[in-house]
């Protein structure tokens, strides 16, 4: 149960890491930067209280579509066509410009709120409590998972996305407008980063160094999961949220050492991950 | 050219100085401070410096030290050993100051150690809690903040005198979590034979979900738990441990700095109440003048109440201060002197007196704990029905000498 709701928050966190590499073949260090955004705007929105939680829960989200789409067009389009290793630098570069920026903009403090609305009580489940805004979170993260899955399958620009995936020159022939399609996925990829660093601030404190935590665990998930797999990094999320809920009850001493030793094996037998696909030779 | 043309100029002031004219003059004696003001932890190395920089303050409105003005060179170590190593040798070599002080953290304490002997520069740390720190009887380090093993072993002492049997454990997957932990027990259970121990949890530092950790705890039944947790861990196992009404079944024993205020500030009203939190300093605690002019000083100054790594900086500089004040010098070896003449130098401060064991150079202090409770005047819980642990409960022997 823990498991799914750890699960849950991995995979908001991961899911858009992840889009935005399978579509954009971008690496984005600063997903965790964006991740923390989120949080931050939801907590200088509300100014810490709890009561105007869901109310501003879109407003954060908002202004995290905001953020990514200025952050592609400003920054992301320069580096598109040029070698990973630009990205990785700029995308670094981006990780420690967001911290210090926030650390001017909201302080060095930790950064908390308490349980939204409606969601205050535990409920009993087999007679033990359980925290109400788990099932919650929970249910946030498969209807983003959902929504994400109706988006990439059923729409007309959800094809688009997949398709730009696979091949960029054949889609700008056919006279789709890449460059705002690109704005568009890096937006949504920021934007669901920033809705999970939202969501997840009743449970945990935000800080300036919070970023590189929460972009090495996406990093776990989708490697763990398969790159650019949306369905990958949910399996990923639940596999990881599960291991350290089981791994805390059966062998408290070496509860971290079990995601690495998941995504180690993963790695040797699988690099591609679990529901990722091989990599092709590229034209 | 320029730098020999300031230093003969320099001089110039100095001969104004014997003839007792202005010491706003004479060049200040530079104070580098290494604290961590990024990162996760910037929250303390914030308040470090806040606290360090007003007692600078204090001391130069009444007239500096040894007739010249303290100045507080600051810089950010990141808490990474590497970082503040290259800091202090810049410090100390470019910025030329005379002491090293601050470090919050237990490894970069280890790292900056050393150079102390390499450049007879004396450091006096404030916050990093390492006993290993003390027990290496390096002659230059001085720290005037209490170890883990002295929180521990207070806390220990507090924890014979309660009822509770069955003991488990939540610490960071750290040195400190794992020494702290292995204190604390070992010296209840002396005190104690008949406790228990039901349990250990090892989430890793900096951890966002401690979920599995509370799920497992929660299971192996405990009466009480002993943690270590601190800063935005704590916040967040707090956070996630209150939707688990965790705290409805088991009393949580949050040593050695739990009341920070920069941990309770952020679970504002949602703290858990009736809880035992220690820390070094609880700013409402001691009705000394000295405590309250701090205090009101702090808070006019900084529009924050002072946190006990805001204290225990303040406290730390001005220990030093009384130190040079004594030895009426500045090198190395006639500080070493003066914080170790007459059986230790101690010094009054606001959260009550500091002791420094001229062995190892190891301060020993009293330990505040508390039950957390809700207040009408602060955004926060604040602690009553306060216990202190007084520093001969705190003092272990050394093999320093």
């Amino acid at each position: 149960m823990t498991g799914l709701a750890s699960a849950a928050s991995l995979f908001l966190l991961a899911v858009g890491l992840s889009l935005i590499f399978g579509a954009l073949g971008i690496v984005n260090f600063a997903h965790g930067s964006f991740f923390a955004l989120g949080a931050y705007f939801l907590f200088a929105l509300t100014r810490g209280d709890a009561a105007g939680f869901w109310h501003y829960l879109p407003v954060a989200v908002a202004a995290s579509l905001v953020v990514g789409a200025v952050v592609e067009r400003v920054f992301m389009r320069r580096v598109l066509n040029r070698a990973e290793h630009y990205q990785i630098l700029l995308t670094y570069a981006l990780l420690l410009i967001i911290e210090d920026v926030s650390k001017i903009c909201f302080g060095a403090d930790y950064k908390s709120i308490g349980m939204p609305k409606g969601f205050e009580m535990p409920v009993f489940v087999l007679g033990i409590p359980f925290p109400s805004y788990y099932l919650g979170l929970v249910g946030l993260a498969a209807a983003a998972a959902l929504l994400l899955w109706l988006f990439l399958h059923r729409t007309r620009y959800g094809t688009l996305v997949r398709a730009v995936a696979q091949d960029r020159e054949m889609l700008e022939a056919l006279g789709v407008n890449v460059p705002l399609l690109f704005t568009v996925i890096f937006a949504l990829g920021i934007g669901l980063a920033g809705f999970g660093g939202a969501v997840s601030l009743p449970l945990q404190s935000i800080s300036t160094g919070v970023a590189v935590d929460a972009v090495i665990s996406a990093f776990i998930v989708v490697v763990v999961g398969g790159l650019g797999s949306i369905w990958g990094t949910l399996l990923g999320a639940i596999l990881i949220g599960e291991i350290q809920a089981f791994g805390a009850l059966v062998l408290p001493e070496f509860s971290i050492a079990f995601t690495y030793v998941l995504m180690a094996a993963v790695l040797l037998f699988r690099p591609w991950g679990l529901l990722g696909r091989p990599p092709a030779v590229r034209t | 050219m320029t730098r020999t043309f300031t230093r003969y100029f320099g001089l110039m002031p100095l001969l104004v100085a014997l003839t007792g004219s202005a010491m706003a003059q004479q060049p200040p004696i530079k104070i580098g401070a290494l604290n961590v003001l990024s990162g996760s932890f910037a929250a303390y190395g914030k308040s470090g410096r806040q606290g360090a920089q007003l007692a600078i303050d204090d001391i130069n409105a009444s007239g500096g030290l040894l007739g010249r003005k303290l100045e507080l060179i600051q810089v950010d170590s990141q808490a990474k050993p590497d970082v503040a190593v290259q800091e202090a040798r810049r410090l100390i070599l470019n910025e030329k100051v005379n002491f090293l002080i601050g470090i919050d953290s237990s490894s970069v304490s280890l790292a900056v150690a050393p150079l102390t002997k390499e450049y007879k520069i004396p450091l006096v740390v404030m916050h990093a809690a390492t006993p290993a720190l003390t027990e290496q009887c390096n002659p230059y380090v001085f720290r005037t903040s209490n170890n883990a093993r002295m929180d521990a072993y207070a806390a220990a002492d507090l924890a014979a005198k309660l009822p509770y049997k069955r003991w488990a454990n939540i610490g960071p997957d750290y040195e400190f979590g794992h020494s702290s932990w292995n204190d604390f027990i070992a010296r209840l259970k002396e005190k104690k034979p008949d406790v228990e121990v039901v349990g250990e949890q090892w989430p890793k530092g900096g951890e966002s979900n401690y979920t599995p950790y509370i799920t497992a705890l929660v299971q192996q039944r405990p009466e009480a738990v002993f943690s270590v947790l601190w800063a935005g861990d704590l916040v967040t196992f707090v956070r996630q441990a209150n939707a688990f009404g965790f705290f409805k079944q088991i009393k949580l024993f949050e040593d050695p700095v739990g009341a920070a205020l920069e941990s309770i500030g952020p679970m504002g009203k949602e703290a858990p109440i009736g809880e035992l939190f220690s820390t070094r300093y609880w700013f409402l605690q001691s009705q000394s003048p000295v405590n309250k002019k701090f205090v009101e000083a702090y808070h006019k100054k900084w529009n924050e109440w002072p946190s006990y790594n805001a204290e225990e900086h303040y406290a730390g500089v001005q220990m030093l201060a009384a130190a040079v004040k004594k030895a009426k010098a500045l090198d190395a070896d006639a500080i070493k002197k003066a914080f170790e003449a007459d059986g230790g130098l101690t010094y009054e401060a606001p959260e009550g007196k500091k002791w420094m064991r001229p062995a190892d150079h190891q301060v020993f202090e009293a330990l505040v704990w508390g039950y957390t409770t809700p207040s009408n005047d602060y955004p926060f819980v604040v602690l009553k029905d306060i216990t202190m642990v007084p520093e001969k409960d705190t003092v272990y022997p050394t093999k320093c000498k």
